[in-house]
This record gives structure tokens, C-alpha cells and sequence, in this order.
């Protein structure tokens, strides 16, 4: 029995890690987001410069996504190239979770023409 | 002679400075209807993109100007999406800046 223990310990460790990664923590992101990404992209995501894309209100994993293509080159940008080479993929996840919770884009619903 | 010199350098550093383009600024109503084949996904809630898995961006209330790029990018080549690919290649200059005005406008 106290050789299980440490075994148990060890799953019950690692199915509570996994939890904890399995989606991003807004928070964490926000801390991450404050050092470089504000810059450009403001603090909640809504950019002032129009160059720079708004991220507040966009899905999270869309963002996830972009990050990922900049860090495997499927996106080339010289500036964001330089930022997502020190992110993890969990730093990722966590940064989209952030902006995704501020108020910003909206998916842009055409109303219904077909009922009178 | 110095201020013929001068003048000239004036004048063509101004010339510069404005974009030499027959475009005019994106119009938003034009724009709408332009971007009836962007809605079928971009227009859709949650609307995944199969593979690999993620939302479509939102588009609605974003910066022009960034669209525009987002556009060019995917011309280019230099974004790596097929279907914005094929896309953005059957589009002018002018359908960019038409299309990016109607969801830039398309905010809350």
C-alpha cells in the first residue's frame, strides 16, 4: 500500500495539471499580454493604430492559431515572428483566452431575409 | 538657382509623401455586397474552420486598414490559407478596401 501511494499521488498530480492546461487562463494571459503585446495591440486588445489588428473580442483560439503560424512561419511577420519565438503553446492559449474576454469584434450577422 | 533646386526637391518630397493610387477610400455599402461570399463563413457565429480546428476570426468592428493587409497578405501568398487564398486573389485593390470598409463598420 505505501508503495501505491506515491503512484496515486503522481495520477492525481497529473490529471489535475492537465485540467489546468486544458484551455487558456485568462489571467495568466493578461500578465503575459501587458509586456509586449499592449504596445501595439492596447491593453484590452482594442488597438488604437489601425495597422494592428483588434484582438479583443476575437476567439481565442483564432489567436491561438495566429500565434502558432507566426512561430511555424505559415504567417510571416518580422514583428510578431520576434515575440511568439519565447511563447509556449499553453502562453498561447492563455493570451487568447485574454483578449477574448474584452469587449471588441463582433461577428458581423447579416438579418434573416428570408422570414417576412 | 538654389530655389528652383529647393522647389523641386519640395515639391517631389510631397509627391511622395501621398500615395500615388487610383483607389479611392473602401465604401462600406459597396462593401456589403462584395463580401456575400466573406459571410458564408465569416458571417456565421462560431463557425469552425475544419482543419485544423479553430473559429473563424470576427470580423465585424475590425481596423480597415489591417483587413486590407490581411487581404494582400493572403494575395501574396505571404498567409498560408487556401481558401482566403483563392480568395483574396480574385479580388482588386479597390474590392479590399470596399470589403474592409462594410466590416469595419460592422461593429456593435
Amino acid at each position: 500500500m505505501k508503495r501505491l501511494t506515491p503512484i496515486f499521488v503522481f495520477t492525481l498530480l497529473s490529471a489535475l495539471g492537465l485540467n489546468a492546461h486544458a484551455g487558456g487562463n485568462a489571467e495568466a494571459g493578461k500578465a503575459l499580454a501587458a509586456q509586449t503585446c499592449v504596445a501595439c495591440h492596447g491593453a484590452d486588445g482594442n488597438s488604437a493604430d489601425p495597422q494592428y489588428p483588434r484582438l479583443a473580442g476575437q476567439h481565442a483560439d483564432y489567436i491561438e492559431r495566429a500565434l502558432l503560424d507566426y512561430k511555424n512561419g505559415a504567417r510571416t511577420n518580422p514583428i510578431m515572428t520576434g515575440f511568439v519565438a519565447s511563447l509556449s503553446k499553453q502562453d498561447m492559449k492563455d493570451v487568447g483566452a485574454w483578449f477574448a474576454s474584452q469587449p471588441g469584434v463582433v461577428t458581423p450577422v447579416q438579418p434573416n431575409t428570408i422570414s417576412k | 538657382m538654389k530655389t528652383t533646386y529647393l522647389s523641386a526637391l519640395v515639391l517631389l518630397a510631397s509627391a511622395s509623401a501621398v500615395p500615388v493610387s487610383s483607389i479611392a477610400a473602401g465604401d462600406a455599402a459597396t462593401g456589403k455586397a462584395k463580401a456575400a461570399t466573406c459571410m458564408g463563413c465569416h458571417g456565421i457565429p462560431s463557425y469552425i474552420n475544419p482543419y485544423p480546428t479553430y473559429h473563424v476570426p470576427r470580423l465585424g468592428g475590425q481596423h480597415a486598414q489591417y483587413l486590407v493587409s490581411a487581404l494582400q497578405a493572403y494575395k501574396a501568398g505571404q498567409r498560408s490559407h487556401p481558401t482566403m487564398q483563392a480568395q483574396a486573389k480574385s479580388l482588386s485593390d479597390q474590392d479590399m478596401e470596399d470589403i474592409a470598409a462594410f466590416f469595419a463598420a460592422s461593429g456593435k
